[in-house]
């Protein structure tokens, strides 16, 4: 980890005409984190004996999948060619559409951006996505054109790509080398230059927002705030507006990036308060703080409160972890409280629990963080949403598992989570993006022209759709060129069935899946196509079906593994047979015996493999 | 327990084979004789000192493997010639490939007591000898069984499935053909690749040359119906013999019961009792505690480190079932009563249950004049029912499962 910065200023109360507070955003590999760390080199921030690459991205996962999960500020100070002291507010930003809201709520505390594009590449697909974005939020933008040192950088190109295809002028682009440093000193100027200050009133009273927050075992919860009015300093009793809760502040400090105490977070500004709150839940990003003795009149705009979107089962391998699983889930949950679980039991899997999640990737992270951080072996099932089931009863039920569906003859109807999904993409692709919609029961509600490169259309389509492979489909077939935001519309019946999965003749729970019924044919073919894929070949033929109720509708069969047998085994071939074997009976652990069938792990994803 | 089988390594070859990955050196002509006369000169002192040990009185089955030790010519005379001075072995195997097995080699092998040549013969379809980097062809490889058997002497052959461009019909023929020339031994190996043999990388780039388990496992079983109608019975999973033929040095791996491995890269198996005895001829093998068996592999030509591997009794108990499980007769009732006394029985009949239940095994009368019917796994296990635990069809060809179910129990 790094050392705080050498040159820590205590004084920090700064004119705001002279903050900048920016996020970098870019396509994949343009160069984003070699350039933000460049920043924090020329201005002093870290010494460069402490330089490591990707300085923001802090958890393991982030550095190595090379993504943003969790947003960050850091603060610099920057010496400016006239003489004056700038202070740089660096907001990190992920980069996924699990985390869309977390995006935007990084882009709301900014005034610009600075847009990097590859000087060899140009424009690529997450530029325009980006950019769109940080369009959408109205920020200034600074094109910075990177990896000039290149022998195939061709700046002059990519400039008129930017005017082109972004509609961004760029006769201030900004030509750099995130490898040599060249041209970051003429960036920094730019950013002086071309980013608006923030505005706000120093005297009113305090309006902030949160960005984002964690829990230190110590401090309690450490929220990232941005301020829009007033000022915060130790000893202020906060109101948070939202979730209604006030706290004392037990300090407030900037990230350099090592956390480093200031007198006050004044107007304009962004740094942490220390909320001495023990539980993780009481403070959410996106909430506005404000004094609890006079406080603001009206919250700042656009709280959503981060809600599960995504179900699945998350069950150990090894039945005996499963305390050590909840134990694992409560800890994970002090500084991402968006999961929320449930025990749950499956027939084939055993003691387990239905854990919510924003998305599938913010699944997938937990599922690595657990298995990583806590040492468990786990097995995920296929994802729900939260279908709310009407019985004949009179009742209605919430079904996050596909296990708790009611019988056919007890239900009424089913309806199901509808999104509004909004889809930009250039006007090439309005066709594929159209047909990839239909697919996946989605209705076109409305299409605008934003710009001759750029299409917006909105769609309402069921959530239990977008879950699966949409986002990755949506990324393929527009080359990744479309960008892609929802919010919850309404619950609307739909003609849905629970799909089963049989081995050897014997149902799986753990397998179901609901699905709606037009679609429950080419699923059922697709995903015991699939399953006999990744099951391996056994000792027995192996039967898969697919079936609704009583009916079979679809099967296909792992065939008997004919031959398994170290056929040669003499004197000195005794000892590496046996340690075969070992291995043989260690991969097999991994590995879920349901009856007399070994089940690998990602047999219960198979659904998200399945090509329809 | 004296030891009674002895096994040489002879690690040179001409040409090593594409899929082999044993220990083995090939050298230019001119070179190789010269590293022959260095390493057979070794082999001959560290004979001697077994022998000056007292570890050879009791010797019945002499193994010498290779590599190719036909190549060695005369030295493999002189070899056979110094065992012959120190034990009387029943049973005297050489292995041998087509190309150097000359008449003049296999009568004076003769002579000096050996009685049975393994000879290496793969196939009798010359493309697909070429594709796995045999020297010799079909016709050298028939004259070689007559050569082996003019000269008096018990002849076995390798042959091999799965091979690159082989068929169901090239199988036959081979079957036939070597049929047609009545060894007195077969043995039918599927071909694996092994890591880091030139087959193994071809195969990265071609998946044409990776073996299909599934016609492997019909030519298995085309070999077990072919050989077996000819009165070859299997009674191994790769081993075939006219009636009295077996190889009773390979048994001796299976059985639990020791042997000793001279030379480079040879394996060795010793008791607690014989380890300590002999235990000067290991001179950087570690003591053995309170092992029950250990294993034993020589490093170098000059026999001065060794590989050690130590078994509990537990361990060896659980290694002698899984070996058993090779065989066609299976675990006897012998081998049950007597592991019971190291591994619960309980956990020793729940193995046995598995099995049954997988179709893996089953219980056989272990007298010929014994009554079939139901046996239960404890019975047999306390000594009250007399049955061998047999591997059935599926036992034989998906042998890892019950390999694994045994040694399991370690």
């Amino acid at each position: 980890m790094y050392r705080s910065g050498k040159i820590v200023r205590m004084n920090t109360s700064i004119d705001i005409s002279h903050i900048r507070n920016f996020s970098i955003v870019a396509h994949i590999d343009h160069g984003k984190s070699t350039i933000s760390d460049r920043i924090l080199e020329l201005t002093h921030t870290v010494d460069e004996r402490d330089m490591e690459s990707q300085l923001l991205d802090t958890m393991d996962i982030e550095r190595e999948r090379g993504i943003t999960i969790k947003s960050n500020a850091v603060r610099v100070s920057y010496d400016a060619d006239d003489g004056e002291t700038y202070q740089f507010n660096l907001i990190d930003t992920p980069g996924h559409v699990d985390f869309t809201y977390e995006v935007s709520r990084s882009l709301a505390a900014c005034e610009g951006a600075v847009l990097v594009v590859d000087a060899t590449q140009g424009v690529e697909a997450q530029t325009v996505s980006n950019a769109t974005l940080a369009m959408n939020a109205n920020l200034d933008i600074v094109p910075a054109i990177n990896k000039i040192d290149l022998p195939s950088a061709h700046p002059d190109e990519v400039k008129t790509e930017i005017e082109d295809d972004l509609a961004i002028p760029a006769d201030d682009a900004v030509c750099v080398s995130g490898k040599t440093g060249e041209g970051i000193h003429d960036l920094l100027e730019s950013i002086v230059f071309l980013i608006s200050p923030p505005k706000g009133d120093a005297n009113a009273p305090l309006k902030a927002l949160i960005l984002d927050s964690y829990f230190d075992e110590y401090r309690g919860v450490v929220a990232t705030v941005r301020v829009f009015d007033g000022s915060i300093k130790k000893g202020d009793t906060l109101l948070m507006m939202q979730a209604k809760g006030d706290f004392l502040v037990d300090g407030v400090g900037v990230k350099r990036p090592a956390e480093t105490p200031v007198d006050a977070l004044t107007v304009g500004e962004v740094g942490y308060v220390v909320t001495g709150l023990k539980d993780p839940e009481a403070v959410r990003v996106g909430d506005t703080l404000t004094w609890a003795s006079n406080p603001c009149p009206e919250p700042l705009p656009g709280y959503r409160e981060a809600k599960p979107m995504v179900y699945t089962g998350l069950f150990p391998i090894d039945n005996k972890d499963y305390e050590n699983l909840r134990d694992a889930l409560d800890k994970l949950h002090v500084n991402d409280p968006s999961l929320v679980w449930e025990p749950e039991t499956s027939v084939a899997l055993g003691f387990g629990f239905r854990v919510g999640f924003l998305g599938l990737l913010h699944m997938e992270v937990v599922k690595e963080r657990l298995e990583r951080e806590f040492n468990l072996d786990l097995i995920a099932t296929s994802p729900s949403v939260d279908y709310h089931v009407y019985k004949t009863d009179g009742d209605m039920i919430d079904v996050r598992s596909p296990q708790d569906l009611p019988e056919a003859t007890r239900i009424e109807r089913i309806e199901e989570p509808y999104l509004k999904a909004k889809i930009i993409c250039p006007p090439e692709y309005t066709g594929a993006v159209m047909q990839l919609a239909i697919e996946h029961r989605g209705i076109t509600t409305d299409m605008i022209h934003l710009t001759s490169k750029s299409v917006e259309m909105r769609f309402d389509m069921p959530l239990a759709e977008l879950i699966l492979d949409f986002f990755d489909q949506l990324k393929s077939r527009t080359k990744g060129y479309a960008s892609l935001d929802y919010e919850f519309n309404e619950y609307r019946p739909s003609e849905l069935v629970k799909l089963d999965i049989l081995l050897s003749g014997d149902e799986v729970d753990a397998l179901s899946f609901i699905v709606h019924k037009d679609k429950a044919y080419g699923l059922a073919r697709g995903l015991c196509d699939k399953l006999k894929e990744i099951i391996p070949r056994q000792l027995f033929e192996v039967p898969i079906q697919g079936a609704i109720g009583n009916k079979i509708i679809a099967r296909s069969t792992v065939k008997a593994r004919r031959k398994d047998v170290l056929a040669k085994c003499y004197g000195g071939d005794i000892s590496r047979k046996r340690k075969l074997l070992e291995k043989q009976k260690e991969g097999k652990k991994r590995m879920k015996a349901i009856g007399s069938v070994e089940v690998p792990q990602e047999a219960f994803m198979a659904i998200l493999k399945v090509d329809e | 327990m004296a030891v009674t089988a002895l096994y040489m390594h002879v690690p040179f070859c001409a040409q090593k084979c594409r899929y082999c990955d044993f220990d083995s050196r090939s050298f230019a002509p001119c070179d190789l004789s010269a590293a022959l006369d260095a390493y057979f000169e070794q082999l001959y002192a560290r004979l001697d000192a077994f022998g000056d040990a007292g570890a050879l009185a009791q010797i019945r089955t002499v193994y010498v493997g290779g590599g190719t030790p036909s190549l060695a010519g005369e030295r493999l005379v002189e070899l056979a010639r110094r065992i012959s001075a120190w034990c009387k072995p029943v049973e005297f195997t050489c292995e041998a490939n087509p190309e150097s097995l000359t008449a003049e080699l296999a009568t004076a092998l003769a002579e000096v007591g050996v009685t049975r040549v393994s000879l290496g013969v793969q196939t009798l379809d010359n493309a697909e000898l070429a594709a796995i980097g045999r020297i010799h062809d079909a016709d050298r490889a028939l004259a070689a069984i007559t050569t082996v058997k003019d000269a008096g002497l018990d002849v076995s052959c390798d042959l091999m499935c799965g091979l690159p461009g082989q068929t169901a019909v090239s199988w036959q023929r081979t079957l036939d053909g070597v049929l047609a020339a009545a060894p007195h031994h077969v043995s039918v190996y599927p071909l694996t690749l092994e890591e880091g043999t030139p087959l193994y990388r071809m195969a990265c780039h071609d998946e044409s040359l990776e073996p299909d388990e599934d016609f492997q496992a019909a030519c298995m079983d085309a070999a077990r119906e072919c050989l077996g109608a000819a009165g070859y019975h299997p009674y191994e999973v790769a081993s075939y013999a006219l009636d009295g033929h077996e190889c009773d040095h390979n048994i001796a791996y299976w059985t639990g019961q020791g042997y000793l491995g001279l030379g480079r890269s040879a394996a060795g198996m010793l008791d607690a009792e014989d380890f300590d005895r002999l235990a000067g001829l290991f001179p950087d093998v570690p003591a053995r505690g309170d092992a029950y068996r250990v294993r034993l592999v020589q490093r170098d030509d000059a026999a001065m480190t060794f590989d050690a591997e130590y078994l509990s009794q537990r361990e060896a108990a659980a290694e002698d079932l899984m070996l058993a499980c090779r065989m066609t007769r299976g675990i006897g009732p012998d081998l049950l009563v007597r592991s019971a006394s190291v591994i619960a029985a309980d956990e020793l009949a729940a193995a046995c249950d598995r099995a049954l239940e997988l179709g893996l095994a089953t219980w056989v009368p272990d007298y010929v004049e014994g009554h079939a019917g139901c046996v239960a796994s404890k019975d047999v296990i306390a000594g009250r029912a007399h049955a061998r635990l047999a591997p059935t069809h599926l036992g034989w060809l998906d042998g890892n499962v019950l390999f694994e179910l045994f040694w399991g129990l370690a």
